[in-house]
């Protein structure tokens, strides 16, 4: 567990920058894709979540939810092209977990990856992707979560 | 490479819904993968209902009468409310990315955006100011609406412009917690929105308001304008994909559930300091409010403080009702008479509850008691 600017962005993920998600890999093969504590922080209290739906190809970098929050309506995208295998039923019924909650209940889907090990080896994690972020929001100007 | 110093001006003129929005998409995404250049679109629509993206067309429009008015239904790519838009507004649009705004933070961007298009409505003599989140308004009364949409860095922020608009119109198309076509609800709708026309005693031409926008935009951001054409090949290749997927019922109708799930619901409040009604529509499956309107003959001053209650209202989960109500008064400096905000809640409260057509607990035959 790791403190940026008051943003909780736990060591053990790994980590889009660039997208400013986090992704998981899961015992069944899938990977989990969330919104970062700090994207959260930038976006607002999210009001709206569409996920792509199950069984939909996602490419890498490529939207796979929508999310609207302050009237401002844009993708998140995914690091991990593939599959969608699952859509997160408690966040469309309660957006708001994706601030709440975003490594826990918030997670917005679940991809079955077509090429793993070349698609996670540009994210980072521990305190790299910590440096990272750190620099991320010196160059956004961001006071903090 | 991106000239970060120069403001393309397009103006893509009188459309159909379909072709704007497409134009939305096209240039949001021919900016995002560094193709075009910073750009301000002024736009305006033939008679069009628009939702929000994630909105559903039946629970905000009333389609019917769309249809039999040849009103085009259509699905924005930005968030926000259901709106009315027609050749008596013109839309302003800016497509830039997160360092020219100078933040990354949505919520100061859209600010940052408004207050320069509200300088920009003041130079025409009048005195336009932001009002969170996302309104810009004179003496409280809405002229102009605004939302955005994002793709990585590249924003896109849109809003409208009254000049001449038709409010009873607007009342018969969309959806709204107002009894409908009354002389008390158009009077009611005239007092929370204005035209510039009627602000300044007469109409002013379309190129004074599109300069006057322009070189706000310019001065705000420290930018030199640049008046185009048109779009590049590139841009109207992408436009016409577009306009294939969005002019279709897949992408108008691709949420829409029925209008019995957000009911329109109302009550009325004898207060000690006059009669107060209220109406809303409510969110059933995620619990929220969604517009509010409140009126009656009771005394606030200043008066714009129902608006200004209805703005900070809307939107939010119904439990949050009470403590976002007493956190607008704390900050709120606002004389009533006989009135307290004990009587704002027990209105709103007594519309809620009377949402008698939720299946109750016990109603279901599989929890049936006795």
């Amino acid at each position: 567990m790791s403190d940026v600017k008051g943003c909780d962005l736990p060591e053990d993920l790994l980590y889009s920058i660039e997208n400013n998600v986090w992704v998981r890999q899961e015992s069944d093969g899938t990977a989990t894709i969330g919104l970062t504590s700090y994207a959260g922080s930038l976006a607002g209290q999210v009001v709206s979540y569409t996920p792509k739906k199950v069984g939909k190809a996602v490419k890498k970098d490529k939207s796979c939810a929508t999310v609207e929050s302050g009237k401002w309506v844009g993708p998140a995208k995914s690091p991990i092209g593939g599959e969608v295998a699952a859509v997160n039923d408690a966040v469309s019924a309660n957006p708001g977990l994706i601030n709440d909650d975003p490594y826990g209940e918030g997670w917005l889907v679940k991809i079955k990856p077509d090429d793993w090990d070349g698609d996670s080896a540009a994210l980072k994690t521990g305190s790299d992707a910590i440096d990272a972020f750190k620099a991320k929001m010196e160059a956004d100007g961001f006071k903090g979560c | 490479m991106r000239d970060e110093h120069t403001l393309r001006v397009l103006d893509t003129g009188l459309r159909r819904a379909a072709e704007n929005l497409a134009l939305n998409r096209s240039l949001l995404e021919c900016h995002q993968e560094g193709h075009s250049p910073h750009t301000l679109r002024f736009l305006r629509f033939e008679p069009s209902a628009l939702v929000g993206f994630h909105q559903n067309v039946d629970q905000e429009l009333l389609t019917e009468v769309c249809r039999a008015e040849g009103i085009d239904i259509q699905r924005r790519i930005t968030g926000g409310g259901a709106i009315y838009f027609d050749p008596t507004q013109i839309g302003w649009e800016l497509y830039v990315d997160k360092r020219f705004v100078g933040s990354a933070d949505m919520e100061k961007i859209a600010g940052r955006i408004c207050r320069a298009a509200a300088r920009g409505i003041s130079r025409l003599g009048v005195d336009a100011q932001f009002r969170p989140r996302n309104d810009i308004e004179v003496d409280g009364r809405k002229v102009s609406g605004t939302g955005g949409a994002f793709d990585g860095d590249s924003i896109m922020y849109q809003g409208t412009l009254l000049i001449d608009f038709d409010v009873e119109r607007m009342l018969r198309v969309l959806r709204i917690p107002a009894e409908k076509l009354s002389n008390k609800a158009i009077a009611s709708a005239r007092d929370r929105v204005a035209n510039l026309s009627e602000l300044l005693g007469e109409t002013p031409s379309l190129e004074v308001i599109q300069r006057s926008l322009a070189e706000a935009f310019a001065e705000t951001f420290n930018v030199t304008l640049a008046p185009a054409e048109g779009m590049d090949a590139v841009e109207q290749a992408r436009f016409e994909q577009a306009l294939k997927e969005i002019d279709s019922d897949e992408w108008i109708y691709q949420r829409n559930r029925p209008a019995v799930d957000s009911p329109l619901l109302e009550a009325v409040h004898r207060a000690p300091g006059g009669l107060m009604r209220a109406g809303l529509t409510l969110d059933r499956e995620r619990g929220r409010i969604g517009q509010v309107w409140i009126t009656g003959d009771f005394f606030t001053n200043p008066r714009r403080m129902l608006v200004d209650l209805e703005a900070a209202l809307r939107g939010i989960a119904v439990a949050d009702l009470e403590r976002t109500l007493h956190d607008f008064f704390d900050d709120y400096p606002v004389e009533m008479l006989m009135l307290t905000r004990d009587d704002f809640i027990r209105v709103l409260r007594l519309a809620l509850d009377s949402d008698d057509t939720a299946p109750a607990k016990g109603d279901h035959p599989s929890h049936a008691v006795g």
